[in-house]
């Protein structure tokens, strides 16, 4: 067995999952370290969404281990799951996601109520990070897309989360709000955030340090992105 | 920010919180008149079922066999035992001296009536001197027809009676004990040498109030004033009901009387009050002797009143603790039914709230939330409707209570501000009860499938 590494964010070890008779994922093992960003590809139904729900607690392995900051999220009670989603992961979700009778600040406040204590100003500052500095008392319905995403961001960063775990945050958007939102994610990469990213689009996946593609549940590769002509591939069964 | 959140999410779906809050509207409502009247129930219906007449009968132990006709006693007034009416302040010196309203001494006294001459009015005023009119004959030649014989009851309307060891004036008698007993006219003073005449015999002998009665008995004959015609329903109506003093004198036992009538509210007989109290443990008898159950008031008047045999007047008592409980118990039930209608309608709205929510709370578990903190989310709002629709529930039974205690009972309730924090924390209740079901869904709602979009 692995022991944790200090700077190994997340240790995928044979994870398995299974609905039923289907198996979502099949024997998956991965390691990501601390800064980070990885692209999850593959196609529709091949797995994704439930790797990364189970990396954030919302979701538990049939069998593996899942090891997120040195937590073996698997085990974790109730109680300590609670924790876990509200202290060491940051959610976006592709259909945004927000509490639509929550203005835009109280939706970013909510992350901070449930991991601590609800400091308005901090909010506040996190919406202006992510260009919403005029949007704060406006309630989802009343904003685009785009900066619904935004806020989602927002909500997600606010608590310092280890790690970013993004499905396909730039699919419900147009052009330009993916742009803003791709740009967002390349500035906490910069500022040294451990993300992972679900996406259907190669040339988001080529944004990524490494794309994990899978295929009917199972890893199929794992590409380097830095020196892709090297094709440092890892095969998969 | 919790209030914030509550505050935020109450505006939604308002229709259906109103539903919500309407529902505990009428629970509380129904619940609110009930327990107004019900708690009123206990003392207003004894009352009410007291006038009915007084359910302890004390009469003097060694008494003979009384020779009770239609209610009358035809004993010589020599024969029998006579109890004194100066020992019956000691009445309201018993451990249950505050649950005896009333009572009223007896003594009934066999008496020859004529109306008096009007030209020779009877002095005025109280007591004349024996000496006076004792001689008179008891037919005057002068004066109108013989009424003939009749019964003399003497008793107290409202009379002072000292009560032993500082414990000041008591007024009692028939005021106390049979207050529905209707006058036309006005009652007699207790002091004064005046009557009140059963309706049977005033229709009989023709006898109209404002008029003076001569009235013999032994060689005594007093003149009394008509203040006024009664009707009981009773043996009163054939008699004369005249200041026990004016028995008294007539019939020569100064102070004394035969029977007396008791008021006492009392605790319905139950299951316990049955046992025979010499039989029971000590802690069985003291908690006997401290419940005002009839038997233990009767034995507490023995003890003041060692030669005096005490009565329950039985089918009474029995019937008045049987309505008693029996109207308790359906005002309960119907409080009971009410709130659970309420509550089933709140279960009904909070199920199609908690569908539409899934979304939202399967997001508030995925950051984080914890499952005690998504229950108190949705109870506060529950709770907050709970405040709104108990409130509004209190007001409206408050004025139900008025209607229902004036149409039932002649009465309304009293008004109990305590009520209030009662019927609301039953509104909470209610709503708490009615959200357990939905609840437990949401609680235990799993945010994966929901976030997918299931
Ligand atoms: N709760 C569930 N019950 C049954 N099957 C599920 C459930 N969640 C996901 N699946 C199935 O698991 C497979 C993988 O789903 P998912 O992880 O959402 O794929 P992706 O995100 O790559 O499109 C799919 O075939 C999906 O239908
Ligand atoms: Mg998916």
């Amino acid at each position: 067995m692995t022991e944790p590494v200090k700077d190994l964010v997340v240790q995928a070890e044979l994870v398995s999952k299974t609905f039923g008779t289907l198996r979502a994922l099949d024997r998956v093992s991965f390691q990501v370290v601390a800064g980070e960003w990885i692209a999850i590809m593959g196609p529709s139904g091949s797995g994704k969404t439930t790797l990364i729900n189970i990396l954030g607690g919302l979701d538990r392995p049939t069998s593996g281990r899942a090891i997120v900051d040195g937590v073996d999220v698997g085990t974790l009670g109730e109680r300590e799951l609670t924790r876990y989603r509200a202290d060491k992961v940051g959610f976006v979700f592709q259909q945004f996601h927000l509490v639509p009778y929550l203005s835009a600040v109280e939706n970013v406040m909510l992350a901070q109520y449930f991991h601590s204590v609800a400091d308005e100003a901090e909010a506040v500052r996190a919406l202006q990070r992510v260009g919403l500095g005029d949007r704060l008392v406006h309630l989802p319905s009343q904003l685009s897309g785009g900066e619904q995403q935004r806020v989602a961001l927002a909500r997600a960063l606010i608590n310092h989360p280890k790690l970013i775990l993004a499905d396909e945050p730039t699919g419900n958007l147009d052009q330009a709000n993916e742009d803003l939102v791709l740009d967002l994610l390349r500035d906490l990469h910069s500022a040294g955030h451990t993300i992972l990213l679900v996406t259907h689009s190669l040339a988001i996946g080529r944004l990524a340090d490494r794309r994990i593609e899978l295929a009917h549940g199972r890893l199929a590769q794992i590409i380097f992105n830095v020196d892709e002509n090297h094709k440092a591939v890892q095969e998969h069964s | 920010m919790f209030l914030r959140i509550v505050k935020d999410s109450f505006a939604r779906q308002a229709r259906r919180k109103l539903l919500t809050a309407v529902a505990l509207a009428l629970g509380t409502a129904v619940a609110t008149a009930t327990l107004s009247v019900a708690l009123d129930v206990g003392d207003r219906l004894g009352r009410e079922f007291r006038s009915l007449g007084a359910n302890l009968l004390v009469t003097p132990q060694a008494d003979t066999l009384p020779l009770d006709i239609g209610g009358v006693d035809y004993r010589p007034v020599d024969a029998g035992a006579y109890l004194q009416d100066a020992d019956l302040g000691k009445l309201k010196t018993i451990f249950w001296r505050n649950n005896i309203i009333g009572f009223a001494p007896f003594l009934d006294v066999p008496v020859a009536l004529r109306p008096a001459n009007t030209s020779a009015a009877a002095p005025p005023g109280v007591a004349a001197p024996p000496a006076a009119s004792s001689l008179s004959p008891i037919t005057s030649p002068s004066g109108g027809t013989p009424a003939g014989r009749a019964t003399l009851i003497g008793t107290w309307y409202n009379h002072a009676v000292q009560v032993p060891n500082g414990g000041g004036i008591f007024r009692t008698g028939l005021s106390a004990t049979d207050p529905w007993w209707h006058v036309e006219g006005s009652w007699f003073a207790d002091d004064a040498a005046e009557c009140v005449v059963g309706a049977s015999l005033a229709r009989r002998a023709g006898i109209a109030i404002g008029q003076t009665l001569q009235v013999n008995a032994g060689g005594l004959t007093l003149p009394l004033r008509v203040t006024g015609i009664v009707t009981t329903g009773g043996q009163e109506d054939d008699a004369v009901v005249a200041p026990l003093e004016i028995a008294q004198r007539l019939s020569d036992h100064p102070g004394q009387y035969r029977r007396l009538l008791v008021s006492a509210l009392t605790k319905p007989e139950d299951a316990f009050s049955q046992h025979d109290p010499s039989a029971m443990t000590p802690a069985d008898y003291d908690r006997w002797y401290c419940s005002p159950y009839i038997s233990s008031i009767s034995r507490q008047m023995q003890e003041q009143f060692p030669a005096v045999e005490v009565r329950p007047i039985r089918q009474i008592a029995e019937g008045e603790g049987r309505i008693l409980t029996r109207v308790s118990a359906l005002m309960w039930l119907v409080t009971l039914a009410a709130l659970l209608a309420a509550a089933v309608a709140v279960a009904a709205t909070a199920g199609t709230t908690v569908l539409e929510r899934k979304s939202e709370i399967g997001l508030m578990k995925a950051l984080g939330a914890s499952r005690l903190l998504i229950g108190a989310f949705f109870l506060g709002e529950q709770w907050l409707l709970a405040l709104l629709g108990g409130a509004a529930g209190y007001a409206a039974g408050i004025g139900l209570a008025h209607l229902l205690g004036q149409q039932v009972f002649g009465v309304s309730p009293q008004w109990r501000p305590i009520l209030l924090p009662v019927v609301l924390g039953m509104a909470a209740a209610v709503a708490t009860l009615g959200s357990l079901v939905p609840l437990r869904g949401m609680v235990q709602l799993d945010p994966a499938p929901v976030l997918r979009g299931e």
